[in-house]
């Protein structure tokens, strides 16, 4: 409480009303569907459903062992996309890397692939005899696999770390390309050792985008199903985002909802102890408008093992489920994936004696306008939420430390928890109604967009923040006191600066929405669908070839918007011409 | 299906009067037209001009263009929601005062009768059409459209002499140890329901248990009766779960494996045996059954804004009088699922209906005793 009082004198009440605009508008987005949540378990059902979780002779499996399980995993997988996204992060944006441009891109496509892709592919090489069914490549080839590389805890780990690292690439690999050449330049021109200049100056300056890059790395990999689903239940793993499916998908909403709150605290704690961690250190502000061109480290003899090694990541977590998922679609028989291809999963007329007579995507009627309204969707709700999320990053950024700041940046984070058929059903609750004088939402896309923005919140703020932070104060100062008001000082001094972050925001939403379902399912009223359920409908008539093929199609997608953001940011950011 | 959102933002606006204004008489209304034939709400469901259905299956869309080509001027939109989704968003709906779906066309009947109908928000709609043509316990406390299975399934290239399991306690012998699997019963209702069943019925399992092992069985003091011990014991073997019917399927139906596993699957996967490369073959003379058969149900949700159309589509999806229901049943009509309606036959290549060594499930005592199946599951995981 001193700390919003201290704000209070520090600023005049004015100052502090658009932060409390923001925090109402945070509490609508976000609280109000948590509370809802929350109220459904202090029924009698839900009251015993807590009761159940976690005192009775079933927590041990379902709350404890899932969420020891949980926390290796969460904990695991930051701690593994730090290391491997930090690392092509460095070599991409500040060394004389041969064919950086190229492994900057590969880096950034993981994410865009579905975990479950990842997940396929790693069965197609490690799969062993414990399912019955065909061996994988390596038993084929007389090396046999042991269960625990198999199936369980080790391969969930693997192909998460797999899917997630480039998430944390991208968000390091903004905050890096921020630090100003002139710092370095001066430190080497103090005679400061490589390591001296890595340790003393970019580490503390990347600090907030490795804390935002674990978080959001933790929080996807403790949220993530389709991984742990496909590679733990034959060994009888649990997490507790697979037990919240299935509580929920066997009609046991309230010990569902339970679990989803628990693990929101959770997850929030660990986000809270990792603020704490790095809040002693003091903030590093950098971009001063000033910076250059960063001069490259070289890298000498090390250029071209490094290189290949770089390269190697790539084709091991991009090319090679995208190969998985290109030969699926290919292949008549989801089990022989490398035999008989042919395009009828394309272009393949109806009638004929494949897929019950069903014709190719491009075929489909329905699929022109479902990528319409996947990229008017995608587009819309990746501009709204980046625009909340540079307000909200910006306020928690320049009221570092008081209770406003925390309370939003805690806030922010707690939607990549929620299961999203809970979220969607609570959406439906609020807002399906009329709202005194506003006309009931139900049905319309302004919902869909809405709930959506809201969701996917976490992933704007975060990228916001890890920029914005090394953003100088002066800046706006000196814009302030020449008479520049709050929106425009946003427009041509922060917006700028923090293109790249923004960006790397807005691609990091559109690709989640595009690829994303159970929110849209729920939300989507109108017969006219989005890809992710053309997909969708595809998978559950038993035609994964179908929704491979779309799989791809959306991958498609989301790199024509990655490639498209970075020739804008180049755009934006003139001055980093040479 | 070619709706933009803003006319289906207009039709529901229109449905939301519309329902206003009949909200007064629905209810003597809707007694009134359960007894109308089809020609009678035809008119009706005109001046409605459209009707909305929740389907599980996507083969919806079929239904849609046949209904709409019977019924020029009546605008079917179907929606594609797993039953689960169903459940979440008609309740949420309803919680808001939003009443904008005619018809639920569902299976997860245990937790619908719990959540939907005794809840009232949904009721029970037969057509008087084919009332005359369905068994009394197919009409109620919902319709009945269909049956689907989840039954015992082996390879029928690796043991060509037959199912190489004839009693459901050989599972849990040492021989098939690691080598059965199934979809998460925690992650699908229909497996749960199954080993619901299996619990619901402790004489028969007591039975079979002495035929296999010549011995009567001695039951756990913790569990309730052969059925929950038969449950443990499976669990104790290593049964093998998954996370979908794919990976089951492969797993089993591989044509090249010599030492298949089996499985509780589903029979009509069999019909993509040629296609996949499978050998999926059901095995149903297994003491005392061999799985379960469950519906999918057809209801119409409270205060329908469309309340004849949604009756003329249920009437519709029943299909025409012919063997195989027409143009309306054909969608559905898949070898080893089995419709209700006695008039449409089954597919000469499946085991016929009352051939079939399956349970069929009740949901109303399915839901009553899914709890405690669930809880003794979890324990066992």
């Amino acid at each position: 409480m001193t700390s919003l009082v201290a704000a209070f004198h520090h600023r005049s009440g004015r100052a502090l009303l658009a932060p409390l605009l923001l925090l109402a508008m945070v509490a609508v987005l976000v609280v109000a569907p948590l509370l809802k949540i929350l109220v459904a378990t202090l029924s009698p059902e839900g009251l015993a459903a807590w009761n159940t979780v976690l005192a009775s002779p079933l927590s041990m499996n379902l709350w404890w062992k899932p969420l020891g399980t949980t926390l290796i995993l969460g904990v695991g997988v930051a701690f593994g996309c730090l290391l491997m996204g930090g690392f092509l992060a460095w070599l991409v944006i500040l060394t004389d890397l041969p064919g950086r441009k190229f492994i900057g891109v590969l880096s950034t496509l993981p994410f865009m692939i579905p975990s479950f892709a990842t997940a396929l592919a790693w069965g197609t090489l490690f799969r062993n005899s414990r399912l019955g069914g065909s061996a994988g490549f390596f038993e084929v080839n007389g090396i046999s696999i042991p269960d625990w590389l198999a199936w369980g805890l080790a391969p969930t780990l693997i192909v998460l770390i797999a899917h997630y690292y480039s998430l944390a690439y991208t968000i390091i690999a903004a905050a890096l390309s921020s630090v100003g050449a002139d710092l370095i330049e001066s430190a080497h021109m103090a005679g400061a050792s490589r390591k001296r200049i890595f340790v003393g100056i970019i580490l503390p300056v990347v600090t907030p985008a490795l804390v935002s890059a674990a978080s959001l790395t933790f929080a996807g990999a403790v949220a993530n199903f389709a991984a742990p689903a496909l590679l733990g239940l034959p060994v009888r793993m649990q997490t507790l985002s697979t037990r919240l499916f299935g509580m929920i998908e066997t009609g046991q909403n309230e010990r569902g909802f339970v679990l989803a709150l628990l693990l929101i605290i959770v997850a929030a704690s660990f986000l809270w102890a990792s603020d704490r961690l790095v809040s002693g250190r003091r903030a590093f502000t950098t971009v001063t408008g000033k910076g250059g061109r960063t001069k490259r480290f070289g890298l000498g003899p090390w250029r071209w093992p490094l290189a290949i090694l770089a390269v190697a990541i790539g084709i091991g977590t991009t090319i090679l489920p995208v190969i998985v998922l290109a030969a699926s679609s290919l292949a008549p028989q989801s089990g022989a994936l490398f035999s008989n291809w042919n395009l009828h999963f394309w272009l393949g007329e109806a009638g004929g004696q494949i897929a019950q007579g069903q014709a190719g995507i491009f075929r489909n009627p329905v699929l022109i306008e479902a990528m319409w309204n996947t990229m008017r969707l995608g587009l819309t709700v990746a501009l709204l939420t980046v625009a909340m999320g540079l307000l909200l990053a910006h306020t928690i950024v320049k009221r570092k430390g008081t209770l406003i700041a925390n309370l939003l940046s805690q806030l922010c984070f707690t939607p990549l928890l929620v299961p999203s058929i809970a979220f969607a059903a609570a959406y439906i609750a609020l807002f399906g109604a009329p709202l005194g004088p506003l006309p009931s939402l139900y049905g319309t896309f302004t919902l869909l967009v809405i709930a959506a923005a809201a969701h996917n919140l976490p992933f704007a703020v975060q990228s916001g923040r890890s920029v914005l932070g090394q953003i100088s104060n002066d800046l706006e100062e000196a814009a302030r006191l020449t008479g520049a008001g709050a929106l425009r000082r946003m427009a041509v001094i922060v917006f700028p600066l923090a293109i790249r972050g923004v960006l790397a925001g807005a691609i990091l939403v559109f690709v989640k929405m595009v690829r994303d379902l159970s929110l849209v399912v729920l939300l989507f009223s109108a017969t006219s669908p989005v890809l992710s359920m053309v997909a969708y409908r595809y998978a559950s008539e038993g035609f994964m070839q179908f929704a491979n093929a779309i799989t791809l199609l959306i991958l498609v997608i989301c790199l024509a918007a990655a490639l498209l953001s970075q020739a804008l940011q180049a755009r934006v950011q003139k001055w980093k011409q040479p | 299906m070619r709706f933009t959102s803003s006319r289906t933002l207009k039709a529901g606006i229109a449905a939301a009067a519309l329902a206003a204004g009949l909200a007064g008489t629905s209810l003597a209304d809707s007694a009134n037209l359960d007894q109308f034939s089809a020609e009678e709400l035809l008119p009706l469901a005109l001046k409605e001009g459209s009707v909305t259905v929740f389907s599980l299956s996507s083969r919806i869309a079929k239904v849609e263009a046949a209904f709409e080509k019977a019924y020029p001027g009546i605008d079917m939109i179907g929606v594609d929601l797993s039953s689960v989704k169903q459940i979440a968003r008609v309740t949420a709906e309803q919680d808001a005062g939003v009443y904008a779906v005619d018809v639920l066309y569902m299976a997860d009947t245990p937790v619908a009768f719990k959540e939907l109908y005794q809840a009232g928000r949904v009721h029970n709609y037969v057509p008087p059409r084919i009332a005359a043509e369905l068994d009394a316990k197919f009409q109620a406390p919902l319709l009945q459209h269909r049956l689907s299975t989840k039954v015992l399934m082996y390879n029928e290239a690796a043991y060509p002499n037959g199912a190489p399991i004839s009693n459901l306690w050989q599972l849990t012998t040492p021989d098939w140890e690691g080598r059965v699997l199934m979809v998460d019963p925690m992650q699908r209702g229909e497996l749960l329901d199954l080993l619901t069943e299996i619990a619901l019925h402790p004489d028969e399992m007591a039975a079979a248990y002495e035929k296999q092992f010549g011995k009567k069985i001695e039951v756990d003091s913790d569990l309730n009766g052969a059925g929950e011990q038969y449950i443990r014991d499976l669990f104790a073997n290593d049964l093998i779960l998954v996370s979908n019917s794919d990976a089951l399927n492969k797993a089993v139906g591989d044509k090249t494996l010599k030492e298949a596993p089996v499985a509780f699957g589903t029979y009509s996967d069999r019909r993509d045996n040629e296609e996949e490369g499978w050998a999926l073959q059901i095995a149903n003379d297994v003491e005392p059954a061999n799985g379960i058969l469950f519906p999918a149900v057809l209801a119409i949700a409270d205060k329908a804004p469309h309340p004849a159309a949604a009756r003329l589509a249920i009437d519709f999806m029943f299909g025409d009088d012919s063997a195989n229901g027409g143009a309306a049943f054909a969608p559905f009509n898949v070898p080893g699922d089995y419709a209700t309606r006695k008039s449409i036959a089954d597919d000469p290549d499946s085991v016929p209906l009352d051939r079939l060594k399956a349970w069929t499930i009740d949901p109303e005592k399915t839901a009553a005793a899914r709890g405690r199946i669930a809880d003794l599951i979890i324990t066992l995981q």
